[in-house]
């Protein structure tokens, strides 16, 4: 619990982090902390986090908290943890070979991967794509079902 | 045989005649009639658009900056300090004034630059000055720079006159003989002004006078030039040596000094520390040598004192300013040309990170916006209102199937139905005993 990135409750923080980070890449984790794989999750972030200092701004949303459900619902977010991008403002989408394009589900297997998941994401933000492929091979990408499908 | 005609623009005008007039009042899309641009001596049909292009700038700046250049060395040299224009140099001090195309000549003016002055005050300059700048976008604040003021006019005329009746009074080149003695007072400010008549011929061939490259006017004074240097240079040991470098022109006058002291004849007290280079091992400005021989050679000495003063006169020990002060000014002007385009073509700090990040980045514009919301609320001008508890990121939903903006017009639209079916599903809360009818009935009959 400690060692948990700066965690955001409400959604005037949440805007605040999203307007301020110019041409940086906002890296947005929904989740609870008492998830195991969220833990994790936060754990290779929080090594990460200064190594991308310069072109990316990591924080996490705690999904229990009751202002933040705007956005829970807005992302369309039911499986703990997901992670949104966004850049400028703009939300960010990242083809994994997944269903769902508009963020990222599950824990990242190693420090690596993180890293180049989110230079991809840069290096389209900075070309001017909105969507852009997954460097990762597909075995280090974390299978999931979408919920609620065909609903 | 038709001939072709090479501009399509007028072929659409052949086939209708009707849209002739359209094509000519439709501003940005359909050209007009091609025009010559001076500047950048170019055949263009992009009518008032030309003036905005880069290359059109850069050219323009270079093109007043030479004018600029001509008009500060020579015309406000001589706006200052006006001297009399000899015949032989009049063919040299010609000036085209490149706004009113228009070439100005001395041949029949008494003072250097003086017709050019009286050109450049005129109110018909003026005119041509405007409608230039108009015309290529020089920017009109920087008029004043291209032209002379009445005022300025005015004084120098007035220069003109004192000088016109000094001449009249005194000898001009006579007085060359009489004060040899003093170097260092207001006769040498006639040399000096002769010696810059003589600059003319360096100044509008566009060529510092320096040792190497200076236009021959006399073989002579090349030599001497080359000897008073020389002397100077070698000046102790020319004692001992005994050997006139080069000397042989120069016997007649001599160099009394160097051989002794029995020439002292024409020399002067005051030229006694050229004369202690021996000892000393100075090597001193060869202003005394040069003043002692130039009463005798007239002109070509002028001129050779003219080069040697701006070499040797030019001096730290006179106190004159060093040879790179004009180009400092070269420079300034620079700086200025360049700092007025800036400022015509691009904001202030931010064109530098601008230039950096991609412009076609995602959001670029939104950061650029938000970039000067920042700076400004940090600057106290811009009170920060914050955007409102709705406020919604740009996010591309899982199905939509329309654009970002639709997708959050939907939500809040679907946000809008929760909250309806949330506040009616709160109403029928309170329980109430059952009364029937014939109760009630009877409740309100009595």
């Amino acid at each position: 619990m400690n060692y948990l990135l700066t965690t955001l409750t409400k959604k005037q923080e949440v805007d605040s982090m999203i307007r301020d980070t110019i041409d940086k890449v906002l890296v947005l984790c929904f989740g609870r902390a008492s998830d195991s794989i969220f833990l994790q999750l936060d754990e290779i972030l929080y090594k990460s986090v200064r190594e991308v200092s310069k072109f990316a701004t990591v924080a996490l949303v705690d999904i229990d908290s009751d202002d933040v459900q705007v956005y829970v619902k807005y992302f369309d977010i039911t499986l703990i943890p997901s992670t949104v991008f966004f850049f400028n403002a703009h939300h960010m989408k990242m083809d994994c070979g997944s269903a769902d394009h508009t963020k990222w589900v599950g824990t990242f297997l190693r420090k690596q991967d993180f890293l180049d998941v989110v230079e991809a994401i840069y290096r389209g933000a900075m070309k001017g794509k909105l969507i852009v492929t997954c460097p990762l091979p597909p075995d280090r990408i974390p299978k999931f079902h979408l919920l609620y499908e065909d609903v | 045989m038709p001939i072709q005609n090479p501009n399509p623009n007028k072929k659409k005008k052949k086939h209708s005649n009707q849209d002739d007039d359209e094509d000519d009042t439709v501003q940005g899309k359909q050209q007009t009639q091609f025009e010559f641009c001076k500047v950048c001596r170019l055949n263009h049909n992009q009518g008032r658009r030309h003036i905005y292009f880069p290359n059109h700038k850069k050219a323009l700046s270079s093109f007043l900056y030479r004018f600029q250049s001509k008009f500060k060395n020579d015309v406000a040299f001589y706006l200052k300090k006006p001297m009399p224009l000899r015949p032989e140099h009049a063919a040299l001090n010609r000036l085209w004034c490149v706004f009113c195309d228009f070439d100005i000549l001395e041949y029949d003016s008494s003072f250097a630059c003086g017709n050019a002055i009286a050109h450049l005050a005129s109110a018909e300059h003026l005119k041509g000055l405007k409608s230039f700048l108009w015309k290529y976008g020089g920017g009109m604040d920087r008029m004043d720079s291209f032209r002379i003021s009445e005022s300025d006019f005015t004084k120098w005329e007035k220069k003109c006159k004192l000088l016109k009746s000094e001449a009249a009074g005194g000898g001009s080149h006579g007085s060359l003989i009489g004060p040899l003695n003093d170097i260092h007072n207001e006769s040498k400010s006639e040399y000096v002004n002769s010696f810059d008549k003589n600059k003319l011929d360096c100044l509008t061939s566009d060529v510092k006078c320096s040792n190497s490259v200076v236009p021959l006017q006399d073989h002579t004074i090349e030599r001497s030039q080359i000897s008073h240097s020389k002397i100077c240079t070698v000046g102790p040991q020319i004692l001992h040596a005994g050997t006139g470098v080069g000397l042989g022109a120069r016997t007649p006058n001599g160099l009394p000094g160097f051989f002794g002291n029995q020439h002292y004849t024409h020399s002067v007290p005051k030229e006694g520390p050229a004369y202690s280079c021996p000892n000393d091992g100075k090597v001193y400005p060869y202003e005394g040598i040069a003043i002692g021989d130039g009463h005798s050679q007239g002109t070509s000495s002028e001129e050779s004192r003219l080069q040697t003063q701006e070499n040797g006169g030019g001096n730290v020990h006179s106190g004159a300013p060093p040879p790179w002060f004009s180009a400092a000014e070269k420079i300034q002007l620079d700086n200025k040309l360049n700092q007025g385009l800036g400022d015509l073509v691009s904001s202030l700090g931010e064109q530098m990170k601008t230039s950096k990040l991609n412009p076609k980045r995602v959001g670029a514009a939104w950061a650029e916006r938000r970039k000067i919301e920042l700076e400004l609320e940090k600057r106290g001008e811009l009170v920060r209102h914050d955007f409102g508890a709705d406020w919604l990121p740009n996010f591309g939903r899982v199905w939509q199937s329309g654009s970002r903006k639709d997708s959050r017009k939907e939500f809040l639209g679907e946000n809008k139905t929760w909250r309806k079916v949330d506040s009616q599903i709160e109403k029928p809360s309170q329980l109430q005993p059952y009364i029937s009818k014939r109760m009630r009935t009877e409740n309100t009959a009595e």
